[in-house]
C-alpha cells in the first residue's frame, strides 16, 4: 500500500506540468491554430520562472511565495513567446509546422547560450526547498490524505485550480463559445461577427500562459526546481501534444490521459521499489519509453476516428 | 506596356532567384540577431568575434566540409521528404539508430579492412531505413500524422541505442561512459588533410546527393514524388500509387539520415589507435534539426542542400573560434534557429513575389478562375 | 409610391475578370415571398452576398424603407435586421443547436453564458412559428431539414425582419421542402419580407409573390407570379442569346462502350445519395451529354465513372469488361479518357512544366519511360507535336510552367492529353467553362472531330448552349436521378429548363413534381 502511496505522489508532480500544457495546445488548437512550439515555450517559462527564483532564493521569503512569483514570471514570459508564433502563423500566414519547430530549437540553444555565458554551466540550477513533506492538517485524513496532500508540490494544488478554471472558461463562458467556433468553422464565426484572428490571438496566448507555468511546474517538480538546456523538457512538450490529441481536444479527458501517461513514466523510474516488476528483470530503458510507445499506439487508434478541430492549421481567408 | 522585358523567361529566373534571395534574407536576419547577441555579451569583441563567424571557415576547410557531410545527410534527409510533402522532423532518430547499427558492425563483425567500414556504411543506412519506415507507414495506411510518429520514434530511438550500447561490453566502457574506440578497419578512410578528419564520407555524400538530384528530376518516381508533393489531387487522379510513393519516400529519407549518423561515428580520428566515441546520454541527436536548417536553406533541392550544409558546417567553425573572443559557441544554434524561424515566412515572401510579378503579366487576359493557389515550395498538411 | 422596404438600386459588382452583377436592381416589397430567379453563374448569390454584407459592389446603391444605407459587413446588415440562411449552412458541427443560435449574440452575466435564458427564448421563437428543434442536439447528428430550422431560428433570435434564403430547397426532401414553403408563407403573414433564391420553378409558382430574374449577370425581368406561368419563367431565365451552331453531321452509333447499372453514390455533405440507381449506355460515335443545374449529382456520377470516388451500388463497364472496381489507372489503360471539372485541382500539376503536364497519364509507358528513367528527349518532342497539333499556346514552350498558362490554353493541354492518348471514351466535364469564344468554338469542334472517328462521347455541361449544339443526345438529371432522356432536334431550349428545373420527367417515376 505505501509502494501505491508512493507511486501516485510521484505522479502528480509529473501529471500536472503534461496536464496545463496538454490543456494550453488544446486552447490553441481549438482555436485553429497548430502549436507545435509547446516544447519550447515550456522550456522558455521554466527558464525565467527559475531565474526568478534565483533572484528571490536567498530572501528569507517563504518558498511557496517565491514558487508563485516564479510561476506568474514564467506565464508571462511564456505568453510573450507564443507571441512569435502567433505572428508567423496568424498575419503571416507562415507553415505552423516550420514555424514551431524553429522555436523549440531557439530556445535550448539560447538556454545553453546563456548558461553558459553567466554560469558557466548548462542551466539554472536553484537552492530552492519547494517540496512540501506535509500539509497541516489535510494530511491527516485517511487514504486521501496520503495520496494527496503528503510529499507533495504546491504546483499539485495549482495545476487541479487551473484546469478547473480553464474547464469553466471554456464551456461556461462567451469567449469559450467563440473560441472554439473558430477552430471549427470559422467562416461561420466570422459571419456572425467575431474577430477570428483575435480569438486565434486569444488562443495561442494562452497557450503560452499554460506552457510557460507548466514548464516551471516541470522544473519545480520534475528536476527539483532546475533548468538544463540539454536535456530540456525531455520532450514533455510533445508528450503534451499527444495527451491532448488521446484526450480528444476535452479537459476531462486530457486530466485521464495525463494520468496515464505520467504514472506510466514514474513507473519507469520506480522498478526498484516494486517487488513484482524487479522481479521481471526488464531493462529499465523499456519503461522509460513506455509513455512514447503508448503515444504512438494511441495515435493508431485515435487517427481513424480522430476528431480534430476542424479549421485546424488552415490559415483563415476572409475571401473564401 | 509590358512586353518583351516582362517575359516568361525572366519570371521562371525570379522564381530561382526569389529563392535565392529568401534564403539569403533568412541568414542575413539570423546573423544580425546573433551580431546583437555578441555585442550584449561582450561589446568590445564584438567586430573581431563577428567577424571571426563570417570568414573563420576558411582557414579550417578541412574541417568545414568534415562537419558539413553529416548534416548533409539529414539534409537530404529531411529535403527528399519535404519534396513529396512529408515532414521528417525523426531525422534525429534515424540517425542514431544508423549510427547505432554502424557501431554494431564495426565492433561485433570481424571482416577485412578494406570492406569492413562499406559495410558498416551500409548497415547505418539500413538503420536508418528501418527507423524512417516506421512513421511512413503509419503514415501511408493508418493515415497517423508523421510529425508526432516521427518525434516518438526520435524519443524511442535514443532510449533503445543508449540501453543496447550500454548493455554492450565490446562497445562500451562505462567508466568513461562513452563506446571504446572503433578497430580501425571499421573506420572511414581519412583523406589525409594536415588537421582535420575529413574523410572519404565526403565524397560519398556529395555523390549520394548528386543521386537524389537524379532521382527526383529524371526518373518517374521522382517525377510521382514531385507531383505529389505540388498537387495531391491531379497525383489521385493521374493514378499514382500514394501509400507506395510515401513509404519509398520515408525509406530513402531515413537511409540518408542513418547514412549521417553512420558517416560521423565512422569517421577516422587524427590520433592514432583511437576513433569517434559515442556518450549514451538519453540526448536527441542535434543533427537530426539542424538537418532541418539545411534543408530549408537549401529550398529542399539536393544540390542547394549541399551548399546550404557547407554554410551551416562554415559558421559553426567559425563560431567555434569565436571563442577565442570569449564567444560560446552556442551562439550559433542561437542564429541557426533564427534562419529557420524566418525561412518559414522567407517562403511566404518568395510567393507574394511570384504574384506580384504574376500579376502584371496577367492584367490583360480575362480569366475567370479567380482563385489560384499560390506558390509554395513546401507542402504540409496539418 | 409602393412601400418598398428594401431596394437594391443598379447594383454592379465586379471579380477579377468576371461582371457578376451588372447593374441590376432589385424591390422588395415588405410582407412579400419574392424569388430570385437565374442558372448557374447568373449572379443570385452574389447579389444577395452584397446585400448581407459579405462583398461591397462597386457601383449602386441599398435603401431601407426609402433611405439609402450602407451595408459593410453582416453585423450592418444584422442591425438593419436582415438575416441570411447560406445555401451551404454556416454551422459548427460539434456545437448544439442552441450554441449556434446564440454564437456572436450570446446573453452573459459577465462573460458567463446564460443558457436557460436563451433555451427559453429559443423555444418560445420555435413554438411561435412552428419550427420544431431540439436546443441540445448536436448539429453533426440531426437531419437537414433541422439543420436548416436552427439557420431559420438564428435570424429570427436576432429579430430579422428580412430574410434571405440562398437555395433552401437544394438539400431537402419533398416533405421538408413543403414544411419550409409553410414556414415560410407564415413568416410573411407576420409581416416578415422574404427574398429567396432558387432555379426551381414548381417552387417558385407554389410559393412566390414576385419574381426578379437575372441571367448571365444582368438583370432580365420583374413578374408577378399571379400573371405569369412555368413556361415563361423558363423562357426568361435561359433567353437566346449569341449561340454557338456547330457543324455536326448526322451519326450513327455503334456498339456500347459505357455501361452504367443502378449506380448509386452516396454524399458527402448530406444523408441523402447524390446520386441514385443511375443506368444509361454511352455509344461509339454518340455524344451522351448530362445536363442539369450544377449540384444535382453530376459531379459525383463522373468521380464515380473516372474511378476518383466508389460508388456504393451498381456496375460500371467499359467495352464489355467490368470496372466498378478497378483503379483510376487501369481504367485510364483501359480507354478512359478524363477531362476534369476543376482543371487546376485534378486536371494539371500546376507547378509543372506544360510537356511534364502532357504525359501525366502516359509517363510510364514505354514510350516515355526506359528504365525508370523519363526519356526527356521523347517527352520534349511530343510536347511540341501536341502544341501545335492543338494549338496550345505558352510563353516558353513545352517548358512553360503551366501556372503562367492561360485558362484557356490550360483546358487545350488537357485536351491534348487526353485525346491523343489510346482512347475509347473521352469524360468531358464542363469543358468550356470559364473560355473566351475562340477557345470554346475550338473544344467542340475537337469533341464532334473525336465522336466523327468513332468514339464515345460523355459530356457533363452547365451552359445550355452546349448541351444544345453539341450533343447528339440527353440526359438530364435532377436530385441524382436521370429524369430525362432527349433528342436535342426534337426539343426547345425552354422544355430543357423545365426538365432541368424538376418540373417534367420523361423516364422513371410517374410525373410527381407538375
Amino acid at each position: 500500500m505505501d509502494t501505491f502511496y508512493y507511486l501516485i505522489q510521484n505522479t502528480l508532480p509529473v501529471a500536472i506540468p503534461l496536464l496545463l500544457v496538454a490543456l494550453g495546445g488544446m486552447f490553441t488548437e481549438r482555436s485553429g491554430v497548430i502549436n507545435l512550439a509547446l516544447e519550447g515555450v515550456m522550456l522558455f517559462g521554466a527558464f525565467f520562472g527559475c531565474l526568478c527564483v534565483l533572484f528571490l532564493q536567498n530572501s528569507k521569503m517563504n518558498p511557496q511565495t517565491v514558487l508563485i512569483i516564479g510561476m506568474l514570471i514564467a506565464a508571462v514570459s511564456g505568453i510573450l513567446y507564443s507571441m512569435l508564433l502567433a505572428f508567423a502563423a496568424i498575419n503571416m500566414k507562415a507553415d505552423q509546422t516550420i514555424t514551431g519547430t524553429a522555436l523549440n530549437m531557439l530556445i535550448p540553444a539560447a538556454v545553453l547560450l546563456f548558461s553558459k555565458m553567466k554560469f558557466n554551466s548548462d542551466g539554472v540550477t536553484t537552492d530552492m526547498k519547494f517540496y512540501i513533506k506535509e500539509v497541516p492538517v489535510l494530511s491527516k485524513i485517511p487514504v486521501l490524505g496520503q495520496l494527496f496532500f503528503q510529499n507533495t508540490y504546491l504546483t499539485v494544488f495549482i495545476g487541479f485550480l487551473l484546469l478547473i478554471i480553464a474547464t469553466i472558461i471554456f464551456y461556461k463562458t462567451k469567449f469559450g463559445l467563440r473560441l472554439r467556433a473558430c477552430g471549427e468553422h470559422p467562416q461561420a464565426a466570422d459571419s456572425v461577427g467575431i474577430s477570428v484572428y483575435l480569438m486565434r490571438y486569444f488562443g495561442v496566448g494562452i497557450s503560452g500562459f499554460l506552457g510557460g507555468i507548466g514548464g516551471f511546474f516541470y522544473s519545480v517538480g520534475v528536476m527539483n526546481g532546475n533548468v538544463n538546456g540539454h536535456t530540456g523538457v525531455a520532450g514533455f512538450g510533445f508528450l503534451a501534444l499527444a495527451v491532448m490529441i488521446f484526450g480528444q481536444w476535452k479537459p476531462l479527458n486530457i486530466l485521464f490521459a495525463s494520468l496515464f501517461f505520467a504514472f506510466l513514466r514514474t513507473l519507469a523510474y520506480s522498478v526498484s521499489l516494486i517487488p513484482f516488476l524487479n522481479s521481471l528483470n526488464v531493462n529499465q530503458a523499456y519503461y522509460k519509453m513506455l509513455p512514447y510507445v503508448a503515444t504512438m499506439i494511441a495515435l493508431i487508434f485515435t487517427s481513424k476516428k480522430s476528431r480534430a478541430p476542424k479549421a485546424e492549421g488552415i490559415p483563415f481567408d476572409k475571401t473564401k | 506596356m509590358h512586353k518583351s522585358k516582362f517575359s516568361p523567361q525572366k519570371l521562371l529566373k525570379s522564381k530561382a532567384l526569389s529563392a535565392f534571395t529568401a534564403a539569403l534574407l533568412a541568414i542575413i536576419l539570423g546573423l544580425i540577431f546573433g551580431y546583437i547577441i555578441m555585442v550584449i555579451a561582450s561589446p568590445e569583441n564584438s567586430l573581431d568575434g563577428f567577424n571571426m563567424v563570417l570568414v573563420g571557415g576558411f582557414s579550417r576547410l578541412g574541417d568545414v566540409f568534415y562537419f558539413a557531410t553529416p548534416i548533409l545527410m539529414t539534409g537530404l534527409a529531411v529535403g527528399f521528404a519535404f519534396k513529396m510533402g512529408l515532414f521528417d522532423i525523426g531525422a534525429s532518430g534515424q540517425y542514431t539508430m544508423g549510427m547505432f547499427f554502424a557501431l554494431y558492425v564495426g565492433f561485433m563483425w570481424k571482416l577485412p579492412g578494406s570492406i569492413h567500414w562499406i559495410v558498416c556504411i551500409i548497415a547505418g543506412m539500413i538503420g536508418g531505413m528501418i527507423w524512417g519506415f516506421i512513421p511512413g507507414f503509419l503514415k501511408a495506411y493508418m493515415n497517423v500524422h508523421e510529425v508526432i510518429t516521427s518525434i516518438m520514434t526520435n524519443y524511442i530511438g535514443m532510449y533503445l541505442v543508449d540501453m543496447w550500447i550500454q548493455g554492450n561490453s565490446v562497445m562500451y566502457v562505462p567508466s568513461k561512459t562513452r563506446t571504446a574506440y572503433l578497430p580501425a578497419t571499421a573506420q572511414i578512410p581519412s583523406l589525409g588533410v594536415a588537421n582535420s578528419n575529413v574523410n572519404v564520407s565526403v565524397y560519398i555524400a556529395i555523390a549520394i546527393a548528386i543521386c537524389l538530384y537524379v532521382v527526383l528530376n529524371k526518373t518517374t518516381f521522382g517525377y510521382e514524388l514531385r507531383a505529389t508533393g505540388f498537387n495531391k489531387h491531379a497525383s489521385h487522379y493521374a493514378g499514382m500509387n500514394s501509400k507506395r510513393n510515401i513509404i519509398i519516400t520515408m525509406l530513402i529519407a531515413g537511409g540518408a539520415a542513418g547514412l549521417g549518423g553512420a558517416f560521423a561515428i565512422l569517421a577516422p580520428s587524427m590520433i592514432t589507435g583511437s576513433s569517434m566515441t559515442y556518450e549514451p546520454v538519453s540526448v536527441i541527436a542535434a543533427n537530426g534539426f539542424n538537418g532541418i536548417a539545411v534543408a530549408l536553406l537549401g529550398n529542399s533541392s539536393p544540390i542547394g542542400i549541399i551548399f546550404a550544409s557547407l554554410f551551416i558546417s562554415h559558421i559553426q567553425r567559425g563560431g567555434t573560434l569565436a571563442a577565442l573572443f570569449g564567444y560560446k559557441p552556442e551562439i550559433i544554434d542561437v542564429v541557426i534557429a533564427v534562419i529557420i524561424y524566418f525561412s518559414a515566412f522567407a517562403m511566404l515572401m518568395q510567393t507574394t513575389v511570384a504574384k506580384y510579378f504574376k500579376k502584371h503579366r496577367k492584367n490583360k487576359k480575362p480569366e475567370s478562375n479567380a482563385n489560384e493557389e499560390p506558390v509554395v515550395t513546401l507542402n504540409k498538411e496539418a | 409610391m409602393e412601400n418598398y422596404i428594401i431596394e437594391m438600386l443598379h447594383i454592379t459588382k465586379e471579380f477579377p475578370g468576371i461582371i457578376a452583377n451588372n447593374d441590376i436592381t432589385l424591390r422588395l416589397k415588405k410582407g412579400e415571398i419574392h424569388a430570385l430567379l437565374g442558372e448557374n453563374g447568373a449572379g443570385k448569390s452574389t447579389l444577395m452576398s452584397v446585400l448581407f454584407g459579405l462583398y461591397k459592389p462597386e457601383k449602386g446603391e441599398i435603401r431601407k424603407d426609402g433611405k439609402p444605407v450602407k451595408i459593410d459587413d453582416p453585423k450592418d446588415a444584422n442591425d438593419l435586421g436582415i438575416g441570411m440562411v447560406h445555401q451551404h449552412f454556416k454551422l459548427v458541427e460539434n456545437f448544439t443547436v442552441l450554441e449556434n443560435i446564440i454564437l456572436g449574440v450570446e446573453p452573459n452575466k459577465m462573460g458567463f453564458l446564460e443558457r436557460k435564458k436563451a433555451k427559453a427564448k429559443v423555444l418560445a421563437l420555435s413554438k411561435q412559428y412552428g419550427l420544431q428543434v431540439d436546443p441540445d442536439a448536436l448539429i453533426e447528428k440531426i437531419s437537414v431539414g433541422m439543420q436548416q430550422r436552427v439557420e431559420i431560428l438564428k435570424m429570427l433570435y436576432r429579430d430579422n425582419d428580412i430574410l434571405i434564403f440562398d437555395e433552401p430547397t437544394a438539400v431537402l426532401t419533398p416533405q421538408e421542402i413543403d414544411e419550409l414553403m409553410e414556414i415560410m408563407r407564415g413568416f410573411a403573414k407576420e409581416g416578415k419580407s422574404i427574398l429567396f433564391i432558387t432555379h426551381k420553378l414548381n417552387e417558385i409558382m407554389a410559393v412566390a409573390d414576385r419574381c426578379t430574374v437575372l441571367r448571365k449577370g444582368k438583370f432580365i425581368g420583374e413578374v408577378e407570379i399571379k400573371d405569369t406561368n412555368k413556361e415563361e419563367l423558363s423562357k426568361m431565365m435561359v433567353g437566346r442569346d449569341v449561340s454557338l451552331t456547330v457543324d455536326k453531321k448526322d451519326n450513327t452509333p455503334g456498339d456500347v462502350v459505357l455501361s452504367l447499372k443502378g449506380v448509386t453514390v452516396s454524399s458527402k455533405t448530406s444523408k441523402k445519395d447524390a446520386v441514385k440507381d443511375v443506368s444509361f449506355d454511352v455509344r461509339e460515335g454518340e455524344i451522351v451529354c448530362v445536363a442539369g443545374i450544377d449540384g444535382n449529382g453530376q459531379t459525383e456520377l463522373v468521380f464515380a465513372i473516372t474511378g476518383l470516388e466508389k460508388q456504393s451500388k451498381g456496375e460500371i463497364a467499359l467495352c464489355g469488361k467490368d470496372i466498378s472496381k478497378a483503379s483510376i489507372r487501369t481504367r485510364s489503360k483501359s480507354g478512359m479518357s478524363h477531362i476534369p471539372e476543376d482543371r487546376q485541382k485534378h486536371g494539371l500539376v500546376l507547378d509543372y512544366s506544360l510537356e511534364d503536364n502532357l504525359v501525366l497519364q502516359r509517363y510510364w509507358e514505354p514510350k516515355f519511360e526506359n528504365k525508370g528513367f523519363i526519356k526527356r528527349n521523347e517527352v520534349h518532342s511530343y510536347a511540341e507535336k501536341l502544341s501545335k497539333q492543338y494549338d496550345i499556346r505558352s510563353g516558353q514552350g513545352p517548358l512553360t510552367i503551366a501556372r503562367n498558362m492561360s485558362g484557356g490554353n490550360q483546358q487545350k493541354a488537357i485536351l491534348a492529353r487526353e485525346l491523343d492518348k489510346e482512347h475509347k471514351l473521352v469524360v468531358a466535364v464542363q469543358p468550356t467553362r470559364g473560355l473566351d469564344v475562340g477557345a470554346i468554338e475550338y473544344i467542340h469542334k475537337q469533341l464532334v472531330a473525336t465522336r466523327d472517328s468513332g468514339k464515345a462521347v460523355l459530356l457533363v455541361s452547365l451552359e445550355l448552349d452546349e448541351v444544345m449544339d453539341v450533343s447528339d443526345r440527353i440526359l438530364v438529371m435532377y436530385e441524382g436521378e436521370i429524369v430525362g432522356d432527349l433528342d436535342p432536334k426534337k426539343i426547345t431550349v425552354q422544355e430543357l429548363g423545365l426538365y432541368m428545373s424538376g418540373a417534367k420527367r420523361n423516364v422513371g417515376k410517374e410525373n410527381e413534381h407538375a
